[in-house]
């Protein structure tokens, strides 16, 4: 009964641990597909376009593992933040609207962006810990109304942008990797530093852990779980840069598609894990994967509404398959 | 004159009130330096109160409180954080993915230049266990790897970690344990005596108590009625006898029981963790008592003969036929019912009328081709409030806005409709008022009379001795006791749930 114990794992061959296994020995079973039909999915350009796709959906990818660590990964009642995408679209159009169409310069449009960031955190975080609703609807709720007031600013239509700032962060290169990329992954350092790294972090998890275990020990969990909401608004907010440069501008509905991504690689970063929680870097990992993927089914010419569907249904396994594991460990 | 004793912590003439209830009435505890003190006392005896007024959670109405000396007017958690006393509650507060080392510093981290000084915790961890509460554990290991006595020890580190604690409160700390593992709670807690270190222990296992406490306090409806300063085996008669000091009250309807057929039976039954080898027959009129504390395996044995719980071990049988449950709904269609004890949440549909709820599990009854016949079903639930006398007498009023014991009875109205032959009723009168009591108690016998079996799972032991013919005791996951209610006893069934043995009577 007592003496060491050693880190166990669940059992290899059980259902349960196949089961929570699934959406990652699909995910493998895809990629292995790819890879064979489509060889030149393994080049060094294919992989630096697979980075540079990806970088707008790691940066959200880096705000949900925030949320989702300090409230915890239940799927209905747990943290999440449905609106980083849409806070990343309304900075996009105000910084096309601003670049493009007002001639201002890049600070006061970046200012004006940032504003509308920290409306979107102080937001959700005054919804989820003030008023109490459930994460899952309130940022559902501030998502709509963000995506409305982007169509206001842009008038619902394609505004590109040619600002030089956005240009370097598109095409430029240090030493044969992608700038966009580069600046991602200091991004992703500084993440996975302050939410695994630090003391700051691990009262995070602790609170999404357990709520009462971080209360009994004296952990602030209110305050952590709105600081968690505001630096998704952030992540958006940094996020917004790069769908700018993907794009060459803001165009409208460009959310849905992140939104998809963000969720998918982030529930299925857990099946990384080695405790199968939700972390920074297995999110980021997922995120480049799911990029790989639609590039790959787009290279070899698999329709895009298809692609669609089958995310849609890897998302159903992944947050299915999250969900069971919650229930087998409670 | 004795010389003055030192104490670590002195509560004098403590008084609290909540609308309608003197919850303390001038209660004393005086703690001695280094010793263990056990708190014990009846449900509601004011002992989770006091300890609440200590914790700063509840502010005193009159009465000083004084820690290692010191007089402290205002408690507050803090302030009570700062003079060293740790309290390690019931719940474990852990979360199963982490490790022992994350456990053991939650939410006092350490930090080294470059983030977290991972290693450090773990070394310190895993050596404060070890010296402090006798535990060799893996700072690495996850927490939902470890046995439930090494999950409470971990509990524990985390609140002595800082070396800062100087009395530690320890609210039922072997509840969730089999009898096993207790011993290695204990070993931890004897070694922090040894370490200087003073606490309370509170827990209706009397036989903990005397095996580990150098003093007692009991508690009777919000007053100490005796202090022990010296505790042995012996004590237990004198804390029972203290802990009750009523009468019975003549609650309880005159006992017939007709031996009738074998009715259901239960052989071998175990589910591997919570409760092992549990007998258990019973015939046609008998109502049969199933005693023992919260965690000794009473709910979740209930639980598993209604087919909410899976059993691992043993079989039951049911009218001369093997019983295989796999659900509650199995246990409805072979006729048996459960009374739960959460009817809130489990037993009714509050937003329903009465009528509803009384005919929701016979249904088919008053339905034609599937489709409720309302006159006939009305008809029904207007007999049956009736007969049990439901109030208000109306069917159509909603249940969420009838008193506990009304809904209680809604809920024994409803398996009433249905003609079943087994009844599992789990603590039928919690939160029902006196007079309510009286009505179930009645309908209980009724029940019994009509020659259905009862079964009736109960923390409280009057109404164990005033209600059934026979009581089997649980402890700790086993049954110690299957005795006829005329060889039993208050005092006995009390120590039989408390320590899993009778006492010898001095009477």
């Amino acid at each position: 009964m007592s003496g060491t114990n050693s880190v166990s794992r669940p059992a290899l061959f059980s259902a349960g641990a196949l089961f929570s296994a699934a959406p990652l020995i699909i995910f493998i079973v895809l990629l292995i597909y790819l890879g064979i039909s489509a060889p030149n999915l393994t080049d060094p350009a294919t992989i630096n376009l697979i980075l540079k796709q990806s970088v707008p959906t790691v940066v959200v990818c880096l705000g949900l593992a925030t949320v989702v660590v300090a409230g915890g990964d239940d799927v209905v009642s747990g943290g999440i933040d449905l609106s980083i995408p849409a806070t990343a679209i309304i900075c996009a159009g105000i910084l096309a609207d601003q670049l493009t169409n007002h001639g201002s310069p890049l600070w006061s449009a970046i200012a004006l962006a940032a504003v509308a960031a920290v409306t979107m955190g102080v937001l959700n975080a005054v919804l989820v810990v003030a008023i109490g609703m459930t994460p899952l609807l309130a940022t559902l709720a501030s998502s709509v109304a963000a995506v409305g007031v982007t169509k206001v600013i842009t008038s619902s239509r394609r505004i590109n942008v040619d600002h030089p700032f956005v240009i370097y962060i598109r095409d430029a290169n240090v030493a044969g990797v992608p700038s966009a990329v580069l600046i991602a992954a200091v991004f992703v350092l500084l993440f996975c530093f302050a939410v695994h790294r630090t003391r700051w972090g691990m009262q995070l998890q602790a609170v999404g852990g357990s709520r009462d275990a971080a209360e009994v020990s004296g952990i602030k969990t209110s305050s952590l779980v709105a600081q968690s909401f505001f630096i998704a608004a952030l992540a958006g907010f940094l996020a917004s840069f790069f769908v700018l440069a993907r794009g060459s501008g803001s165009t409208p509905g460009s959310e849905e598609n992140l939104l998809l991504e963000m969720v998918l690689a982030t529930f299925l970063g857990a099946a990384f894990s080695p405790r199968r929680i939700v972390t920074v870097w297995g999110a980021v990992l997922g995120a480049v994967l799911v990029t790989a993927l639609s590039v790959g089914f787009k290279s070899i010419g698999v329709n895009v509404f298809w692609t669609g569907c089958i995310k849609g249904t890897l998302i159903l396994i992944v947050v299915a398959s999250a969900a069971y594991s919650g229930r087998a460990q409670s | 004159m004795t010389l003055p004793v030192e104490h670590i912590l002195e509560m004098q003439g403590i008084s609290k009130a909540f609308p309608g209830v003197q919850a303390l009435d001038k209660t004393d505890l005086f703690v001695r330096k280094g010793s263990i003190h056990g708190l014990v006392g009846e449900n509601g005896a004011g002992k989770s109160t006091i300890i609440k007024v200590l914790a700063g959670i509840y502010t005193r109405d009159e009465g000083t409180v004084s820690i290692n000396g010191a007089a402290c007017d205002a408690l507050a958690p803090a302030v009570v954080h700062e003079a060293g006393v740790r309290f390690i509650h019931q719940e474990l507060h852990l979360v199963p993915y982490f490790t022992v080392a994350e456990s053991v510093f939650m939410g006092q981290e350490q930090h080294g230049v470059l983030g977290l000084a991972g290693r450090r915790m773990r070394r310190r961890a895993e050596q404060f266990l070890k010296e402090s509460l006798n535990c060799e554990l893996d700072g690495k290991a996850l927490i939902r790897t470890l046995s439930p006595a090494e999950k409470k020890l971990v509990q524990i580190a985390r609140a002595l970690i800082d070396d800062k604690a100087r009395l530690v409160i320890f609210d039922e700390p072997t509840a969730p344990l089999a009898s096993g593992e207790t011993e290695q709670v204990f070993k931890a807690i004897r070694r922090l005596k040894e370490r200087g270190i003073s606490m309370i222990y509170v827990s209706h296992y009397l036989g903990e108590i005397t095996d580990l406490c150098d003093e007692v306090t009991v508690f009777r409806n919000g007053a100490t009625v005796a202090q022990l300063n010296r505790v042995d085996a012996n004590s237990t008669q004198t804390i029972i006898h203290n802990m009750v000091g009523r009468d019975i009250d003549a609650l309880y309807p005159e006992k017939k029981h007709s031996d009738g057929a074998r009715m259901f039976s239960v052989s071998a039954l175990g589910d591997n963790s919570r409760f092992f080898n549990v007998d258990l027959n019973i015939s046609a009129g008998e109502v049969l008592g199933v005693a023992g504390l919260i965690g000794s395996g009473r709910e979740e044995f209930i639980d598993t003969l209604y087919g909410l719980r899976r059993a691992e071990a043993g079989d039951m049988q049911f009218d001369g036929r093997e019983l295989k449950l796999k659900s509650p709904a199995d246990a409805v269609a072979n006729g048996i019912v459960l009374v739960p004890r959460d009817r809130r949440n489990d037993g009714l549909v509050l937003n329903m009328s009465v009528g509803d709820n009384i005919n929701l599990a016979s249904l088919d009854e008053v339905a034609w081709a599937r489709m409720e016949k309302r006159g006939l079903s009305l008809k029904r639930a207007n007999e049956l409030s009736e007969q049990i006398d439901i109030r208000p007498r109306n069917p159509k009023a909603i249940t969420r806005f009838l008193s506990g014991g009304n809904q209680q009875k809604v809920v024994l109205a409803r398996w009433l409709a249905t003609q079943s032959k087994l009844f599992i009723l789990d603590e039928p009168t919690v939160g029902v008022d006196i007079g309510a009591k009286v009505e179930i108690y009645q309908l209980i016998k009724e029940l019994a009379a009509n020659g259905a079996a009862v079964i009736v799972s109960s923390s409280d032991p009057q109404e164990m001795l005033g209600l059934c013919h026979r009581i089997m005791v649980m402890y700790r996951g086993e049954v110690v006791e299957d005795t006829p209610i005329d060889a039993i006893d208050f005092d006995s069934l009390l120590a039989l749930s408390t320590s899993g043995a009778r006492v010898a009577s001095t009477a």
